[in-house]
């Protein structure tokens, strides 16, 4: 058995799974809440990704940078969740609160149109070409030089030790905020009957704007992780990253957090062994294989519980 | 002498830990109207699910006609002779009246798409049957769901008119047996006393038999030909609508035992 | 614009009002009324309408568009009908899916593309050959339907939601495939490779339509052709919509399981709906193909399926008439905004269409639209003696429009960060006209309307290709918060 090779793609899964799992993560927040698939969720990562390339190109770019790894660090994820936060409310607010009560199919639609809206106005702004975060050049390279080896000579390098840690902490302060506090209780209740908890005196509209907030950070967040340590972006990056995180929240279970977070790892690790044992053009075809037989198998996916029909 | 229509033998259906309907055991004869009653959350409604097939029992048998129900479609169900109406009104709220009652002869029809695109005779014939089926169907209800209201959507009509054409509906699909869920809720009396009626002239003019889910005792006293009593998803009590109403279980179980030892 | 709900509609009916007679329903009540308000002109015009059988304006539509070909020898317009008759086909299967069985599918351009596919593969020189399009089409539509059916399959028991990922998701999977399908191997074994689909590069040369010696080869022989497959498609549709299994469909849009329950097999017809949808939506593939006498992957990506999505819903999902009209005006705007002259008489009619019909009293009209070009001479005017290169740039519509809109909306030297900046600014600067009330709207209208104007010269107007699918974006969000039924759908309601 190759163990480098092992070892490389297992890194490479978890990191990527991070990213996915960060995703999914809003997906099963809006899902939850709304019952609503917001296809717009994996645009919002795409913003995100170019608010930190924006905070580099501020910084001096990538091989000029002007200040410290840890404010640049800093500043691009702090930016990239609050731009990220602030668009998911105004998506919400503009274009889905009306058709709350509308037929199912007009707010799958009307994502639909804001996720196209989203891609071609970043084309129209930033244009069509890669662009990219060129973390290696960031301080002679001091992100992907640290870090710590495992056996068989795999390195482990900073950036990937940053996303994962940094996916891990934004988790439990999710799970925290979820569980413990008044806000996350409000939450937990508007999804589980959302007419309920407004009859019971819960702003659901606030609860609604809040998950719409925190979920399309956590999709900012994993813009800037993406990049730093997959380096390109473009404006229709959102599209596949965002069928790939939808899938991981419903191989998990749509709706259940700590489902969009196996999901995702579970997604990233197959696409990584896929790239390295069979052949990258594979990994869709593999991600896919995985949804339906999930579906078969288990409909309500991996950690959900399977709904009574009410009649 | 009229044969079992429906039997349940030691039906069983829990969620969970929750025990909704436990090994209850009941039939009804052809042509029988019989009442559940019990108080809300007793299993009534689930009782119809288990035997429309929604709901796939943890136990026991449903026979109807003599035939084992388990493990058919609801629509199959639905195929062999048993519709029914919902306690929360489900109609096809944006068709037409005349249309609501058309889509559910479905069942007993055959033209499929390639003869529909070729207008075939036999396709034409059937088309109409259907409508005129419809018509007649409808025409059961009197001046109520007639003339302009055929072509207005169900959602434009009243409530009573829902439950109506609910029950419209459900006989279109040429059942032997009908299960009437809360055919009277929330109605006025003056409404509640025609569904009375109305019950009746089902069973004497369209030969179905009855299952009726209903709170309204004055209902379950002027349709039953027997009432069984269900609580905590057990049969508590069974026999005509007196022997039912004055049993103390079924006292007990509506106004709660002063001594709190319920029914278990 | 009006969050609250209009004051002066009638109570819904089934809320019942205080003292309403026993065994009355509010519909009679307010029948009478009902009738009466269906007087004048257009009342008139509006019964006739309604009386008249539908197929009747679909015949009529048939021979209207059956005259084009004698009216003009212009092979753009000709060409321009061609690919609107083939987004009319791709809506018509849409339609039923949709529109009739009410499931979302997101994967539906990727039969579009399979049909095109099986079309070049089977007639074309990829493979050697060249069969009778008698045989590739019908076939083409029978693999096709197979393969929605097989797509349908495992979310067939789910909700609709679960369904749109499964057909997204194959959607993208059948373009990575016909993009990567130029080297084929049976998964990594073996150094041998296969070229099925011609990779990027897609499948050229593709013959023209023969059928049975009869060959199709002139752009005014696709033309007709197309219109005869559509107006077949679309009567063959119509007929099944008024069958018992076009009931069906619509009853398990309304209510799955209460359809279930009347005795509909529900499964099934689903799986009917998806298996029809694709099979037109391949046999518009392989009318696409034989007029292009290529396919490239990239031609059955999301852009397309947005783009028919976005005709379905403007026309109306689950009306036929809708299916006709949303693609003959998305399709031509589409065009339209090619060339950036149409592209900004199309711009400003709409603007002041949509000024004149919203904007009320008539005095705010003049106000709004005279404020904003009065605002206009006065910037150019600022501009000139301040800012020399806010209007040093040149005028990108030629003719007298753009020598007028010269005059008044500033053109910078060098439009391209200044116009994104603006752009961003008037994403917001709308969105927050929607939370105003008049009079405050009519004045903020003002100084955003110019801001339009402004982005729209220098930036939008430059990049045709983009702007196209940005608005079709906007298009659909807009449609399904103002009137999700489209122009020519019935209003529905969804009760929960």
């Amino acid at each position: 058995m190759n163990w480098n090779l092992f070892l490389t793609e297992l890194v490479a899964g978890i990191t990527h799974g991070s990213v996915y799992a960060l995703i999914a993560l809003g997906y099963s927040m809006v899902y939850g809440i709304l019952k609503l698939l917001n296809f717009a969720h994996g645009d919002i990562y795409m913003v995100g990704a170019f608010i930190g390339f924006g905070v580099i190109t501020v910084f001096g770019g990538a091989t000029a940078l002007t200040t410290s790894l840890v404010i640049l660090l800093v500043s691009m994820f702090v930016l990239a969740m609050l731009g990220g936060g602030l668009l998911g409310v105004m998506i919400e607010r503009f274009a889905y609160r009306r058709l709350r009560n509308a037929p199912r199919i007009a707010p799958l639609i009307t994502a639909l149109g804001v996720a196209f809206f989203l891609e071609n106005s970043a084309q129209l702004i930033l244009g069509a070409e890669f662009q990219s975060y060129d973390s290696f050049s960031w301080k002679n390279g001091e992100l992907w030089s640290k870090g710590f080896e495992l056996p068989a000579g795999v390195h482990v390098a900073l950036a990937q030790i940053i996303v994962v840690v940094g996916t891990l902490v934004l988790m439990v302060a999710l799970t925290y905020f979820v569980r413990a506090t008044q806000t996350g209780k409000a939450m937990r209740a508007t999804s589980f009957d959302r007419e309920g908890a407004a009859m019971m005196g819960i702003d659901v509209d606030r609860v609604i704007v809040v998950t719409f907030f925190i979920g399309s950070a956590l999709a900012g967040a994993a813009g800037v992780f993406n990049c730093m340590v997959y380096q390109q972006l473009w404006p229709y990056m959102g599209f596949q990253a965002g069928l790939f995180a939808f899938t991981a929240a419903v191989v998990g279970g749509i709706g259940n957090l700590p489902g969009a977070v196996l999901g995702g790892m579970l997604i990233g690790l197959a696409q990584a062994f896929a790239t390295g044992y069979v052949s990258s053009t594979f990994e869709e075809a593999i991600v896919f294989a995985i949804l339906i037989a999930v579906m078969l198998i288990r409909p309500s996916g991996l950690l959900g519980k399977a709904a009574i029909q009410k009649v | 002498m009229p044969g079992k229509l429906l039997e349940l033998d030691q039906v069983s259906k829990s969620f969970g830990g929750l025990r909704s309907v436990q090994e209850l055991t009941m039939h009804v004869d052809d042509g029988e109207i019989v009442s559940v009653i019990g108080p809300n959350g007793a299993g009534k409604t689930t009782l119809f699910n288990l035997i429309t097939g929604v709901y796939a029992p943890n136990g026991g048998d449903i026979r109807f006609d003599g035939e084992s129900l388990l493990g058919l479609e609801p629509h199959e169900i639905t195929g062999r002779g048993i519709a029914r109406t919902f306690q929360t009104l489900r109609l096809f709220l944006n068709m037409t009246v005349k249309e609501n009652v058309m889509a559910a002869a479905y069942c007993h029809t055959h033209a499929g798409v390639l003869r529909s695109i070729l207008r075939t005779p036999g396709m034409r014939r059937e088309a109409k049957e259907i409508e005129q089926l419809a018509e007649e169907r409808l025409s059961f209800f009197g001046q109520r769901l007639m003339g302009y209201r055929w072509n207005q959507p169900a959602y434009s009509l009243s409530y009573a008119n829902r439950r109506r054409l609910e029950i419209a509906r459900a006989t279109a699909t040429k059942p032997r047996m009908l299960l009437l869920d809360e055919p009277a809720a929330g109605m006025n009396p003056v409404e509640t006393h025609e569904i009375t009626e109305l019950i009746s002239r089902l069973r004497n003019e369209g030969g179905y038999t009855i299952l009726v889910i209903e709170h309204d005792m004055h209902v379950v006293e002027g349709i039953s030909d027997r009432v069984i009593a269900l609580d905590h998803g057990e049969k508590i009590s069974e026999g005509t609508f007196e022997q039912v109403a004055t049993d103390p279980r079924v006292v007990e179980a509506y106004l709660g035992a002063g001594t709190g030892t319920a029914t278990k | 614009m009006d969050d609250g709900g209009n004051p002066n509609l009638p109570a819904r009916p089934d809320e019942g009002e205080p003292g309403i007679r026993v065994g009355v329903d509010d519909w009679v009540a307010t029948h009478e009324q009902r009738d009466v308000r269906r007087t004048g002109l257009t009342g008139k015009a509006n019964d006739l309408i309604d009386r008249t059988p539908r197929w009747w304006f679909y015949v009529a539509f048939g021979l209207l568009a059956g005259l084009l070909p004698a009216l003009t020898s212009n092979g753009y317009v000709i060409r321009v009908g061609f690919d609107t008759l083939i987004y009319m086909l791709l809506c018509l299967g849409l339609n039923v899916v949709v529109g009739y069985a009410g499931l979302l599918d997101l994967g539906y351009v990727a039969f579009f593309g399979f049909g095109a596919y099986i079309f070049a593969m089977l007639s074309s020189p990829k493979f050697g050959l060249h069969w009778d399009a008698l045989i590739v089409v019908p076939l083409a539509v029978v693999a096709t339907g197979l393969l929605g059916l097989l797509v349908a399959l495992p979310s067939r028991r789910l909700v609709g939601d679960y369904l749109a990922i499964v057909t997204l998701f194959f959607g993208q999977l059948f373009v990575t495939i016909m993009q990567n399908g130029s080297r084929f191997s049976l998964l990594g074994i073996g150094d041998h490779s296969w070229d099925l689909t011609g990779g990027p590069n897609g499948i050229p040369d593709i013959d023209n339509w023969d059928l049975g010696g009869f060959k199709i080869s002139s752009l005014n022989g696709y033309y007709l052709t197309a219109l005869t497959v559509f107006m077949i498609s679309l009567f063959a549709i119509y007929l099944v919509d008024v069958s018992r299994t076009g009931r069906a469909w619509k009853s398990l849009r309304e209510d799955p399981l209460a359809a279930e329950l009347m005795g509909i097999p529900v499964n099934r017809l689903k799986l009917l709906a998806f298996a029809i949808s694709a099979g037109i939506g391949g046999l518009a593939g392989t009318l696409f193909a034989g007029l292009n006498t290529a396919v490239f992957a990239a031609d059955f990506d999301v852009p397309t399926l947005i783009i028919v999505y976005a005709m379905l819903i403007l026309g109306g999902a689950g009306s036929l008439g809708g299916v006709i009209l949303g693609a003959i005006v998305v399709n031509v705007s589409l065009e339209a905004l090619r060339t950036p002259g149409h592209a900004t008489w199309i711009f400003y009619t709409l603007i002041v269409a949509t000024i004149i019909a919203k904007v009320r009293p008539w005095r705010w009209v003049v106000i709004v639209i005279g404020g904003t070009i009065g605002l206009g001479y006065l910037l150019v005017a600022i501009a000139n003696e301040w800012w020399p290169r806010g209007t040093a740039g040149e005028p990108t519509v030629s003719g007298w429009l753009g020598t007028w809109l010269n005059e008044w909306v500033l053109h910078p030297s060098d439009p391209q960060t200044i116009g994104n900046i603006c752009f961003i600014v008037l994403v917001f600067a709308v969105l927050g006209l929607t939370l105003l009330k008049p009079w405050l709207l009519w004045v903020a209208m003002i100084p955003t309307l110019y801001l339009a104007a402004f982005v729209w010269q220098n930036r939008l107007v430059v990049e045709p290709s983009v702007t196209r699918l940005i608005l079709i974006g906007v298009v659909l969000i807009v449609l399904m918060n103002a009137r999700p039924q489209g122009l020519l759908g019935a209003h529905r309601i969804e009760i929960a």
